[in-house]
């Protein structure tokens, strides 16, 4: 849609300064296998390049990165271009496509989802007609020279054989840095390894470092020369600001030519402290209700954010944030602002009802439809995975349109399509990633902030990241201009892929494992480990002691007193003891930072400073339901003023080393862990209200050490664990007993009164270290010289045998081809319920009912319970399960038998065996309180599996259970749910 | 004993049903009670639920057999497997055929299926190894890799709409042009994961000859065994037939088999 209005011709003038052209050159490789010859195709192919007519003229002049992917194509060579989403990557899809076209070859363009590849059918098919699109929704025209597909039904088209395969001479995977997903990353791998060996490829990615590596892997498994052409190019420059929350203004932290600028970086991070200091107990209730209130009666950060924006006319804007609810909940503290005129909310109101017209009048009612529309109009769009994808779909239009001014997106919105803007939003910083929440990595920040900057329309790109949280600037600074993420392999196995690859003729899993990524990446690894453990070797020779013996013997009750006292310790500062005690002005000793990590300190004594404590604040948990700890189990952070030396390394990245009183440094609050803390002592000094001037904090210092000197004598009074801190614990007793008795063994030792001991325990310790070192090296080399997933494909096969998949003799057996079909659902599971008969007695839509527990992953807290007769049906689902996991856990898989039972959620089975009774979607939406969008993703997904049921009960021949699998999907394939795709 | 034709003296009468007797004995506790005949009812625990597979019917609240066979069990799944029945190609099997026409885009091709299988012209490599889509030059010069009547080894691809459809995914496959080609019966062939024998030649074709007449089953394994037996008591291929070789070949096959089983 679109995507190739950006080039027009005004573009082409040289604005660009001339340096610039510079900057931007493409970096282009080439990846030869081994032993392969070069010489003779380069000169073929330069003579008949200059005689062919180009497939495809473009109405302007290519970018270098462009021209020169082009050339390899045009040396029918595969190609890598690794680039920035907009820079224009899909001219080289184009050309491929329209070389194959002019060759009479097949092409396959495979793209990571379903709505990328129905929107890149309609791009083609205006392009060259010829095309046609297959994903698991719908196939059109399969006989087409093109072919669209999803990535998922190329690896299937692949095991079975299509003809396709012998008649492809292009292969385009589009964003095949997707293959470090950790779910789905592994098609890919698959996919690349059964091409076709005469094939070529077009691999289109973002920006990943080790592009090389890829490319080296391409050219090694299907032996043949693989280009790499990668490009930091973006045409048009990103500026990014940062907005602290509460602030109000944006610093500028990178300029357009990529300089980092510091002092205003400092200067937001200034504005911020204050602010987040005020905010903190705002802060928690918002956590809690905040997302269902709203804070209505202040003017939200977000509320400022848009109106500047607006404002300065940096839209249209998206806003980025990483939950379907807080979207919709930003989208909903904007209900004040009206960014349309009448005009464009005529506009928008046409087109929306125009594309809601397939809907049934029911349809048209739910309350998704009828809500989005007034925000519409008012310029303001949401667009996340719970929307009804037809909403989607419209509002993906209107916002290249440029009826939407402004908005909310997940980061789905970041993949696939140009739908830039002028301004991206970051709304928060954080993403919860499944385990738990983390900072967003370099790699997605550009994936997103590639958004910004409309070719052609825009002089730069605007890029505004929200920092609402304390961060560490070095983490701020190394996300804003941090190199992309790397493309790691994320193979794993599944049992689908084993038999299926057992059942291809000459296909063994363990080809697939050797040809992977995962064991290129390996293997590639070895000759540096081989390297590490000889050079560790020779230092741990050259290194000499006398008398290491006793020295051992010495070294090793000093280890042991170590971990006594870090036992101590770790009793007396567990948060259940210590925290009454860390009120403000308390005295602490506390450990510095210690320089080099290398050399452990087993001298405590010499890196402790002492400091003042000002406050402890509990550290933001994982989940919601942080509130369920006990305070006893949290974790803590806790606020000391101390004295400080601010470094800063060569990105400018900021670190705060700890250092004792007397040297020099700037007294300042620093955070640290309570683990941090060595003793807590029996003083509490005076403190000023306000710390913010520094010379308040200099005189705090000053008053420690004053009252350091005057205890130097008697020594500090300690907090004593048992008198005063009245820690009971036995274990705590029974430490402090054997620390005395350790004690009194030292004094006997003769080389404790050694004059260089300290200097000789270093060198020991070093020599000890480098000993570790060289074992855990070579334990990995051992383990990657083997075959990777060489034991888990064993295991696995072993659980296949077992339950009767396949025989001794890796012939697929009966069971083992119904689970080939599967691959939309757990495997095992699934045809165990088959072969249990579990299906047979039950009716369509309980069985239907049965099947969305394989679909639906997502968490529900409070689903009602299914009714009797399904939760019944669950309850024998998870007794399957339980037996399949067990027996796998049994073959030695690694496997969490209670993860893996509940992972099959019952939570949309009442809502599916509505839908199944034949409910309207309304209906079936007041029952439940799933996203829209969700549902629907489910039900389309289920109704992939019954197919695939359908062809296995073929396989089989259960006529009666393929009858009723047919009957199923005619049950749920309706309405809204299967609506097609705007864009076909 | 399975109706064997051999001329055969005193001796090796006794011999080869001392063999065969033995071969008996250690297949036979495996299943016996499993063999069925037609309308023979199956026993299985209605309680639990069964799935009724290929060759079972239901008749008045009982499964019974609707062929002669053995009874096979999966899980809940119950079917029979026919003793004596037509091939029945599986996904992944490799079968030879014979071209009996040439038609538009695909060949077809006898494969002693009930159906006639097709192998489309874009389901083989080009001779030249080039990956595009197949021209009606193509077409028109179809007959200059496989014309009526010759021999073609295949994989089976899958049942399509419109029929049986084979495929010839790498060099191996294709014409095969030395040897016989001897139609065995499918009882006696077992699913192996081997590659097809390359090299047919009339030392194999009689091996299997032997192998039939005395209703072994046939394996890659066993055919090689065969062979080399031939060769250890240095045989003429013409006597391969006759009925000493047969006695020896079976007694070999019981003993073979038999501390295979020990070896268990």
């Amino acid at each position: 849609m679109g995507s190739l209005k950006r080039k027009s011709p005004e573009e082409e003038t040289p604005t660009p300064a001339p340096t610039s052209n510079i900057q931007y050159d493409c970096l282009h490789e080439v990846s030869y296998p081994h032993g392969y010859v070069p010489a003779s195709s380069s000169t073929t192919s330069d003579s008949s390049s200059q005689t062919k007519e180009p497939a495809k003229k473009f109405p302007f002049t290519l970018d270098p990165f462009q021209s020169q992917a082009i050339t390899c194509l045009e040396n029918s060579e595969s190609v890598m271009v690794s680039a920035h989403t907009s820079a224009g990557k899909t001219v080289v899809a184009l050309y491929a496509i329209a070389m194959s076209l002019r060759d009479g070859q097949r092409v396959i363009y495979t793209s990571p989802i379903k709505a990328l590849s129905n929107q890149k059918y309609r791009e083609f098919k205006e392009e060259f007609s010829d095309v046609g699109l297959m994903t698991g929704d719908v196939t059109i025209d399969p006989n087409a020279s093109c072919l669209v597909m999803t990535t998922e039904i190329w690896r299937s088209m692949q095991y079975k054989g299509s003809e396709v395969t012998r008649e492809v001479a292009w292969i385009i995977f589009d964003e095949v840095h997707y293959m470090r997903d950790r779910e789905r990353g592994v098609v890919w791998e698959e996919s690349i390894v059964m091409s076709p060996k005469n094939a070529r490829f077009v691999f289109l990615s973002a920006t990943v470092p080790n592009a090389k590596e890829f490319a080296d892997w391409v050219a090694k498994v299907h032996q043949q020369p693989c280009h790499i052409v990668y490009t930091d190019y973006r045409p048009t420059p990103l500026q990014h600001y940062i907005f602290p929350s509460g602030s109000e203004g944006l610093y500028l932290v990178v300029d357009e030519k990529g300089k980092f600028r510091e002092d205003s970086f400092h200067k937001a991070l200034n504005a911020l402290v204050p602010a987040a200091d005020g905010d903190r107990k705002k802060d928690n209730a918002k956590w809690q209700k905040g997302l269902v209130l709203g804070k209505a009666a202040e003017e939200s950060d977000i509320f400022k954010m848009v109106k500047m924006i607006i404002q300065r006319q940096y839209d249209p804007v998206i806003l980025f944030s990483f939950s379907k609810r807080e979207c919709e909940f930003l989208a909903m503290q904007m209900a004040k602002m009206d960014l349309n005129g009448d005009t464009e909310k005529d506009n928008i109101e046409k087109i929306f009802w125009c594309a809601m017209d397939m809907l049934s009048d029911d349809d048209k009612k739910l309350p998704q439809v009828s809500n989005m529309l007034p925000l519409l109009k008012r310029g303001i769009g949401v667009h996340h995975s719970g929307l009804l994808p037809i909403l989607k779909e419209v509002i993906e239009i209107l916002f290249q349109e440029g009826l939407i001014k402004c908005l909310f997106a997940t980061e789905t919105f970041s993949i696939g399509l140009n739908m830039p803007a002028k301004t991206v939003v970051f709304t928060n910083v954080r993403k919860f990633d499944g385990d738990k929440f983390r900072w967003l990595t370099s790699g997605e920040y550009i994936q997103m902030s590639g958004r910004a900057g409309r070719r052609g329309i825009d002089d730069r790109g605007v890029c505004i990241l929200m920092i609402d949280e304390k961060m560490e600037p070095s983490t701020a600074k190394s996300m804003v201009k941090g190199a992309a993420d790397s493309l790691n392999s994320a193979f794993h196995l599944s049992y689908n892929m084993i038999l299926n690859q057992m059942r291809c003729e000459d296909g063994d899993p363990e080809n697939l494992l050797r040809n992977s990524f995962f064991q290129f990446q390996a293997d590639r690894a070895i000759p540096d480990l081989e390297k590490q453990i000889k050079a560790f070797e020779e230092e741990r020779e050259s290194i000499v002691i006398e008398e290491e013996d006793s020295l051992k013997d010495y070294y090793n009750l000093l280890e042991q007193l170590r971990s006594l006292n870090k036992d101590v310790r770790d009793i007396v500062l567990s948060p259940r003891h210590c925290l009454p005690f860390l009120q403000p002005g308390r005295l602490v000793s506390i450990q510095c930072t210690s320089n080099d990590e290398e050399l452990s300190p087993i001298f405590i004594e010499d890196q402790l400073t002492w400091g003042l404590i000002i406050s402890f604040e509990r550290i933001k948990g994982v989940s919601e339901d942080d509130a369920n700890i006990k305070p006893e189990d949290a974790s803590y952070k806790v606020d000391v003023l101390t004295r400080c030396v601010v470094r800063k390394d060569k990105l400018g990245k900021k670190s705060y080393e700890i250092v004792p009183l007397k040297e020099h440094g700037e007294p300042i609050v620093v955070s640290i862990p309570i683990s941090q803390i060595n003793t807590i002592t029996g003083l509490r000094l005076y403190m000023p209200k306000d710390l913010l001037p520094l010379e308040a904090r200099e005189n705090t210092l000053k008053k420690i050490i004053e009252t350091l000197t005057r205890f130097k004598e008697k020594g500090l009074p300690h907090l004593d664990p048992e008198e005063d801190m009245k820690i009971q614990s036995s274990s705590y007793k029974k430490a402090s007993r054997r620390i005395e008795a350790l004690e009194r063994l030292f004094e006997k030792h003769e080389i404790a009164k050694s004059p260089l001991i300290k200097e000789k325990l270093k060198v020991f310790q070093r020599k000890q270290e480098l000993t570790a070192k060289i074992k855990s090296i070579k334990r990995t080399l051992s383990s990657t010289t083997t075959l990777a997933f060489k034991d888990e494909l064993k295991a696995r096969k072993r659980v296949l045998r077992r339950l009767g998949y396949a025989t001794n003799d890796n012939v697929v057996d009966l069971k083992g081809k119904v689970a080939c079909e599967i691959s939309s659902a757990d495997e095992l599971t699934l045809t165990e319920l088959m072969f249990n008969g579990v299906f047979k007695d039950i009716k369509v839509e309980e069985m239907i009912s049965l099947l969305s527990c394989f679909v639906w992953r997502e968490k529900i807290n409070d689903a009602a319970k299914p009714r009797e007769e399904l939760d019944m049906l669950y309850s024998q689902l998870q007794d399957t399960a339980r037996r399949v996991a067990q027996l796998q856990l049994e073959c030695k898989v690694q496997i969490d038998v209670d993860t893996f039972v509940k992972s099959f959620r019952p939570d949309i089975m009442e809502v599916v065996y509505a839908w199944a009774k034949g409910s309207k979607f309304y209906e079936i939406m007041e029952i439940t309180k799933v996203f829209e969008g969700s549902l629907i993703r489910s039900i389309r997904r289920l109704e992939e599996v019954l197919q695939q049921l359908i062809e296995a009960a073929k396989s089989i021949g259960e006529t009666e259970l393929e009858a009723k699998f047919e009957e199923a999907v005619s049950k749920i394939k309706r309405d809204i749910v299967f609506a097609a795709s705007l864009y076909l | 004993m399975r109706g064997i034709q051999l001329q055969l003296s005193q001796t090796q009468k006794l011999r080869l049903q001392k063999a065969l007797e033995q071969l008996e004995s250690l297949s036979s506790k495996v299943n016996s009670d499993a063999s069925v005949t037609i309308a023979d009812s199956i026993s299985v625990n209605h309680e639990d639920g069964v799935l009724k597979g290929h060759g079972t019917a239901d008749l008045d609240g009982e499964v019974v057999a609707t062929l002669c066979g053995v009874v096979e069990r999966v899980n809940k799944l119950v079917y029979v497997r026919a003793l004596r029945s037509r091939y029945k190609p599986e996904v992944g099997d490799i079968v030879i055929g014979r071209v009996i026409e040439v038609a538009q885009k695909r060949w077809r091709l006898d494969i002693n299926y009930s159906q006639n299988a097709y192998l489309m012209l874009s389901a083989m490599n080009m001779p030249d190894g080039v990956q595009r889509r197949r021209t009606a030059l193509d077409e028109l010069n179809m007959r200059c890799i496989f014309e009526e009547a010759d021999v073609i080894c295949a994989e089976v691809r899958g049942f399509q709409h419109d029929g049986l459809h084979l495929q010839a995914r790498s060099k191996k496959y294709g014409k095969l042009t030395t040897g016989q080609l001897i139609t065995v019966h499918t009882v006696f062939s077992e699913e192996t994961k081997t590659t097809f024998p390359s090299s047919s030649t009339v030392w194999a074709a009689n091996a299997v000859r032997v192998l039939s007449t005395l209703g072994f089953v046939i394996t890659l394994e066993i055919i090689q065994g065969v062979i080399d037996l031939s060769l250890s008591v240095n045989l003429d291929i013409h006597d391969m037939l006759g009925s000493e070789f047969c006695v020896l070949v079976a007694e070999n096959e019981a003993e073979r088999r038999s501390s295979t089983k020990k070896r268990r």
